[in-house]
């Protein structure tokens, strides 16, 4: 199989097989949560998004147009 | 120009032979889309288009060339803009297709991974952050797209296909659209505010909503390619499967009335102005206020008058316009008619389709593989949303239509601030929500279970690797494998492999649907 230009699949595959083992545990659990208890789950995961200026951050994404 | 498919029989008496995906109801899907870039925390100037060259020397120095095919079939390229830009390889259905589009996001995600840790080490410092939108528009104005292609029979005209298929297109908006934080509110679509014409054979400077391409990539006496560019960039994986499901059932019927040369019954919903609906549609959130006006409502009327079932409800009046809601009721009844009539032949056109899998009692969500491939349950899904959207219950579609989901987190975060907030903070998790490098928002909606899967992630895995197995893709990513493994240069289009070094040979591969090696294709193999 050649290598399609990553090095890091070993590593990624791992990672991702811990996250998805961690979310299998975690949305059995969500089913028991209500909707808004995941969604204030939600709020607190994306914590970090929510301090961070956002004019920097919207205004760094410039692109000239597609097709 | 590619040949003919030769029947081996080229006397004067000879008929030509058609291709047996010509009749009955098989599609080749594809999607392609750009990705937009930025970078954020870089303790240096950088911008876009250095990032994108950065992600990909990996390709340069593989291909020599910023566009490249890889070993599941697809295209991966750096578009005009510095877009990195991803064209899933040819898949029989749209099941399919989700995981190669998937397999694309993964490519990207990785290349963004890649191009961080090498910038970082070069000096732009470690806090910088490589960003890569799946989206269809940047903060200052400018747009890009995600296309779906579909090949369909030679004889649907670009007429018929502005006529019938444009109302659909602009109205299932209501599903698939992505929706935007804009200066002016909420928007249901990302592109409404960038659209053009409606209808185009011409291919740059407007947008138009839909084309047809003159290289189908296929025989063009059987096939042309319809080109949708009026389209959503989706995070869900639902809303891609069910943009390329339901438009299939849609186009089925009017290929089979280009057929007969018999009404599909979709021309009484003409629009009468195609930009005017579509801006509409994308402003209004509750999806039943706007009233589209069709270009024909006499015409729609005599429709709704010959079929009892079509109205029951009695309320419809073509003559004051028509809702989206509306729209998409009068398509999904024609198509359910026309599936009732056609079964057999829609259900073997697609791939593992099985009507009758039994669904996972203790997950009446999660129908598994061949559940999403089922088309009953295309049309459970398309009635379901049409069915939540008129009751006003959004929240019932918030796990699987992007939009929604999005204004279900903005409506909580404004519950837990007890105020409001800043429309730049609105606008970054918008962004956040499409970027698939470094966000947080999606991610977490998905972990937390509030946004449904079909596919997981050793499905967008193994999609990296294989193509699909039913399609040309075969040929073409085998191609590509033993072309890598071996050190060898080489080259493809969509049609075409090309060797170039150590020796110069080439395969044309013109059915999409082939996947059995022809002669030419062995002998290019044994070069390898």
């Amino acid at each position: 199989m050649p290598q399609e230009f990553v090095q890091t699949h070993a590593q990624e595959d791992a990672a991702a097989q811990a996250e998805q083992d961690a979310a299998a545990v975690q949305s059995t659990a969500a089913q028991a949560e209500t909707a808004g208890d995941a969604l204030d789950s939600v709020l607190d995961d994306i914590e970090s998004v929510l301090e961070t200026n956002a004019e920097e951050y919207v205004s760094s994404f410039v692109q000239k147009g597609g097709e | 120009m590619p040949q003919l498919r030769d029947s081996g029989n080229n006397g004067p008496g000879a008929t030509v032979e058609r291709s047996p995906e010509f009749e009955g109801f098989a599609r080749i899907f594809g999607v392609e889309t750009e990705y937009g870039v930025s970078v954020t925390g870089a303790g240096r100037p950088v911008d876009a288009g250095q990032v994108a060259m950065t992600m990909f020397r990996p390709i340069v120095s593989r291909s020599r060339s910023t566009n490249t095919y890889l070993a599941n079939g697809s295209r991966l390229y750096l578009d005009v803009g510095s877009h990195p830009e991803y064209a899933t390889a040819e898949a029989r259905g749209p099941l399919d297709a989700l995981a190669q589009d998937m397999a694309g996001e993964l490519v990207m995600r990785r290349l963004a991974a890649q191009a961080q840790e090498q910038l970082r080490g070069a000096g732009y410092g470690e806090h910088l952050r490589v960003h890569v939108f799946k989206n269809n528009a940047d903060s200052a104005g400018h747009s890009f797209g995600c296309h779906e292609n579909y090949l369909v029979r030679r004889y649907v005209s670009l007429e018929q296909v502005e006529h019938e298929l444009l109302p659909f297109l602009i109205t299932r908006q209501l599903y698939t659209g992505a929706g935007r934080v804009t200066d002016e509110g909420f928007e249901i679509t990302q592109r409404a505010d960038y659209l053009d014409e409606a209808v185009s054979s011409a291919t740059t400077r407007s947008r138009p909503m839909v084309n047809t391409r003159d290289e189908p990539h296929a025989d063009p006496e059987e096939f042309r390619r319809l080109h949708v560019i009026i389209g959503d960039s989706n995070r869900s994986q639902w809303a891609t499967w069910m943009k390329l499901a339901v438009t299939h059932l849609v186009l089925c019927v009017i290929e089979e009335s280009a057929r007969l040369g018999r009404p599909s019954g979709f021309e009484s919903f003409a629009l009468a102005d195609p930009g005017e609906a579509n801006r509409a549609v994308s402003r209004d959130l509750t999806c039943r206020a706007s009233r589209l006006r069709l270009a024909d409502p006499s015409a729609a009327q005599a429709v709704l008058a010959a079929d009892p079932n079509f109205d029951d409800a009695g309320g419809l009046d073509p003559s004051a316009g028509l809702t989206a809601l509306e729209i998409q009721r009068a398509y999904l009844h024609i198509a359910e008619r026309f599936f009732a009539d056609h079964r057999d032949v829609m259900a073997a056109a697609m791939p593992s389709s099985d009507d009758d899998a039994p669904e996972r009692p203790e997950h009446p969500e999660d129908p598994g593989r061949d559940g999403w491939n089922s088309l009953d349950r295309v049309f459970g899904e398309w009635r379901r949303t049409l069915d939540a959207l008129e009751a006003g219950d959004r929240d019932a579609v918030a796990d699987r239509v992007d939009w929604a989901a999005k204004l279900r987190l903005f409506e909580a975060l404004h519950a837990r601030r007890s105020g409001a907030i800043a429309q730049s903070k609105l606008a970054q998790l918008d962004m956040d929500y499409h970027d698939i490098a470094s966000g947080t928002v999606y991610e977490s909606l998905l972990r937390r279970g509030m946004m449904i899967r079909l596919l997981d992630d050793a499905d967008a895995r193994r999609a990296l690797g294989e193509p699909p197995a039913d399609t040309r893709a075969v040929l073409r990513g085998r191609f590509v494998a033993a072309a890598l493994d071996a050190g060898a240069q080489f080259s493809c289009d969509w049609t075409r492999l090309t060797l170039t070094s150590p020796e110069h040979r080439e395969a044309v591969i013109l059915d999409p649907f082939g996947a059995a090696p022809t002669d030419d294709y062995e002998r290019l193999m044994a070069a390898l």
